[in-house]
């Protein structure tokens, strides 16, 4: 009890030097509340934002990896470019079910597509009478040579395209999604229906390559939401000879027929973006061909809050800056403080008190200030942190738009041009629309708390100086030094 | 109204006998212990000091050896030089001997907490007085109190009975140490050095910085602690007056009893 009054004593005493220390903590206070409570606004909404995401992982395969010894000079190189390529381990659905089996993964879906031909429709095409030029889009595998891509969906969590927009179901049967995924059932695109005069219940006839037949009922219609094709001469949307079943029905048909190539893609979601290099490892061990790489939505999850984040590493450095400085600063203040009452020291040692809790004196004197000072501090910050959150953001904002001009107006001021997949272009580093325009940073008792962590950090940090020097000075030395 | 007066008045009376009593009855225990051989508080056996950087038979003091009793006071004397002061420092735990031992009380310092030693077991007092400026007199002395941990429910009116025991008035307990005068502070500093009833007194050229008559006042203070209230007062000095008047003289070169 003594040791507090003798701390009081010594705040009243010393109050020049005390002030001058309430001053530096009220500095750092003010500054952590602000920074503190801009950084928890924005992870927090950063969280709410990317949880409205799943975190999804897909497999894409490594072009770069394979590019990299690519020599295509001559024949030879090309061969080889080839053979490599060939050589490149396919993964099946038992594969995916085996790497879905992480704990890093909560859930997972694909989808399962091969290429079939019409046995009594036909593929809506209308062919060009003059020869015009083949601007090379045509997919890559295999179903390009057949009328009709067959998509199988593992679950409704992988009809991505009926999520996000681009497919809206126009007609269904009143029991399709009690069926949907168990049987040959499939949802086909309105233009294909109307090229081939098909209704709902109605029965398709497809056929593999070697001549062997598959009949599926359709139980639903659905139309296509986005303009353009992949064909440019063509007056059909790209899904009008997409059929949409069921995963296990296209299973059936690969099972019994393995020159059937099949494209598989799962889609993982995990539980952290942070895991995704050790999923990549345990799906490499599991057997992944590490030609393919996984890769995630976490870019196009943040795009969003990509202002907030900014605001966010902002506050981290200021915050670190912050403290780093006061620190310095308050144990330097601290030292000098010790010298001057080294005597204080001195006599208090002689009449028998101990290190304990002398240095306790030191640091409750500190503590004592530091409260006053972290109250005021919070105070000030609390009222504050509002305003500048929202000033800030509005600034990064507005740096972002102006960002966004300059690069409009290099492409002729007519907005931006449209090229191939939506957001190539603004995956350069152009700004998306932010998903928040103000950022209500408030002082909650989660700030407070780290607050008052940070200021007994700072206190303890500060309080070393008295620690060692009581440690070490000799209370005969420092009296004879007097004397 | 007269009557209860004239009670109290007997009443007070009583208290005063009972205490004079008492007092007596105390003087003459403190007497038959002084005689007694057995009294011993203190002793230094073959103590030595090295500092830590010295060379190894660089010593500050070498193997002295002295005895202090009960109810006596002691002066050691000794040239700059011979290790008074390190003496002190050893008797009073600020420094630990190199070699050999001092026993207090029956108990080696060496097994002692020397903080607990130095706030309950002995006062010291210093030529510089060692007081803390920016208190009072009776803050000083109270502060002494709390690092003993004494628990009495009016510290200051302890303080001010201290104070008044070695002949300062009531009205220097609310001064600031440094508006009073050298042998005044030095009063506060044994009033201070009182404040937890020690066994054992240690005072480092405590009149140096005094005049003669103030000298001979402390010095009569010190004596009375050891002869009325069976203290052992050490006394480090050069002063000839100081081992005129102490009962013991050790020297450091030339240990002799008086």
């Amino acid at each position: 009890m003594f040791i507090l009054k003798n701390a009081w004593i010594s705040i009243k005493r010393n109050k020049g030097r005390n002030i001058l220390i309430g001053i530096i903590i009220l500095i750092i206070a003010c500054a952590c509340t602000i920074t503190l409570a801009i950084k928890n606004t924005a992870v927090d909404l950063i969280n709410s934002y990317e949880s409205a995401y799943d975190k999804e992982v897909t497999i894409s395969f490594d072009r770069a990896n394979m590019m990299k010894d690519f020599d295509s000079s001559g024949a030879e190189g090309r061969e080889n470019a080839r053979e490599r390529f060939d050589n490149i381990e396919s993964f099946s659905i038992s594969d995916v079910n085996s790497f879905a089996e992480s704990e890093y993964i909560e859930s997972y879906y694909y989808t399962y597509s091969i290429g079939l031909n019409g046995s009594n429709i036909e593929k809506a095409e209308i062919e060009s009478n003059n020869n015009m030029p083949n601007f090379g889009h045509g997919k890559e595998n295999n179903m390009t040579t057949t009328d009709f891509t067959v998509t199988g969906y593992s679950s409704l969590d992988a009809m991505s395209e009926f999520i996000n927009g681009t497919y809206t179901m126009n007609e269904i049967t009143d029991n399709a999604w009690d069926i949907a995924f168990d049987g040959n059932y499939v949802f086909i695109n309105e233009e294909l229906a109307s090229y081939n005069d098909l209704s709902l219940n109605d029965k398709i006839k497809l056929e593999d390559a070697a001549g062997k037949t598959y009949e599926f009922e359709i139980i639903g219609i659905f139309k296509e939401n986005e303009d353009g094709t992949d064909e440019p001469m063509s007056m059909f949307s790209n899904s009008a000879n997409t059929l949409v079943t069921n995963a296990s029905a296209i299973s059936n048909i690969t099972e019994n027929n393995s020159n059937l190539k099949a494209t598989i893609e799962p889609t993982f979601i995990i539980n952290s973006y942070d895991n995704v290099e050790k999923l990549q490892a345990e799906f490499y061990e599991k057997g992944l061909d590490e030609n393919f790489i996984l890769q995630t939505n976490e870019e196009l999850a943040l795009s969003g809050v990509a202002s907030i984040q900014n605001i966010n590493s902002f506050a981290t450095t200021f915050l670190t800056l912050t403290l780093v400085i006061g620190g310095i600063v308050l144990l330097v203040i601290n030292m000098i403080n010790i010298r001057e009452r080294k005597y204080e020291i001195g006599v208090l040692r002689t009449i028998g008190i101990s290190k304990f809790k002398l240095t306790m004196q030191f640091v409750f004197e500190l503590v004592i200030v530091a409260f006053v000072a972290l109250i005021l501090g919070a105070g000030i910050g609390a009222v504050s942190s509002k305003g500048i959150s929202n000033s800030l953001l509005e600034s990064e904002i507005n740096n972002s738009n102006e960002r966004y001009e300059e690069i409009d107006k290099n492409f002729g001021g007519a907005g931006m041009p449209n090229r191939g997949n939506k957001g190539e272009m603004r995956g350069k580093g152009m700004p998306v629309v932010q998903a928040y325009d103000s950022i209500d940073a408030v002082v909650d008792i989660k700030v407070l708390l780290e607050l008052l962590g940070i200021g007994l950090s700072l206190v303890l940090i500060s309080s070393i100086a008295s620690m060692v020097s009581i440690e070490r000075f000799s209370p005969l030395t420092i009296l004879k030094e007097r004397s | 109204m007269v009557d209860k007066k004239k009670s109290n008045d007997v009443r007070k009376k009583q208290i005063v006998n009972n205490k004079e009593e008492k007092e007596i009855k105390d003087v003459k225990e403190i007497k038959e212990k002084n005689n007694s051989s057995n009294n011993i508080i203190l002793s230094i056996k073959n103590a030595s000091y090295r500092y830590s950087d010295a060379e190894e038979d660089d010593y500050a003091l070498k193997d002295v050896s002295f005895e202090f009793e009960s109810g006596k006071i002691y002066a050691i004397r000794g040239r700059s030089g011979t290790g008074k002061t390190t003496l002190l420092s050893l008797i009073s735990g600020l420094e630990k001997c190199t070699e050999g031992e001092i026993i207090f009380d029956g108990k080696s310092l060496k097994d002692m907490n020397l903080d607990k030693y130095r706030n309950s077991d002995i006062g010291i007092v210093f030529q510089s007085y060692n007081l803390l400026p920016f208190m009072t007199a009776s803050e000083n002395i109270i502060l002494s109190m709390d690092a003993n941990g004494l628990k009495i429910k009016n510290k200051k009116e302890k303080a001010i009975e201290l104070m008044e025991k070695v002949g300062l008035k009531e009205v220097y307990a609310n001064r600031k140490v440094l508006r009073l005068s050298g042998g005044e502070q030095q009063r506060v500093a044994i009033a201070r050095s009182l404040s937890y009833n020690p066994k054992m007194i240690i005072a480092d050229e405590p009149t140096g910085n005094l005049d003669k008559q103030t000298e001979t006042e402390i010095l009569d203070i010190f004596k009375k602690l050891a002869h009325e209230e069976n203290k052992c007062v050490i006394i480090v000095t050069h002063s000839s007056n100081v081992c005129d008047t102490v009962d013991v003289v050790y020297d450091l070169k030339n240990v002799k009893e008086k």
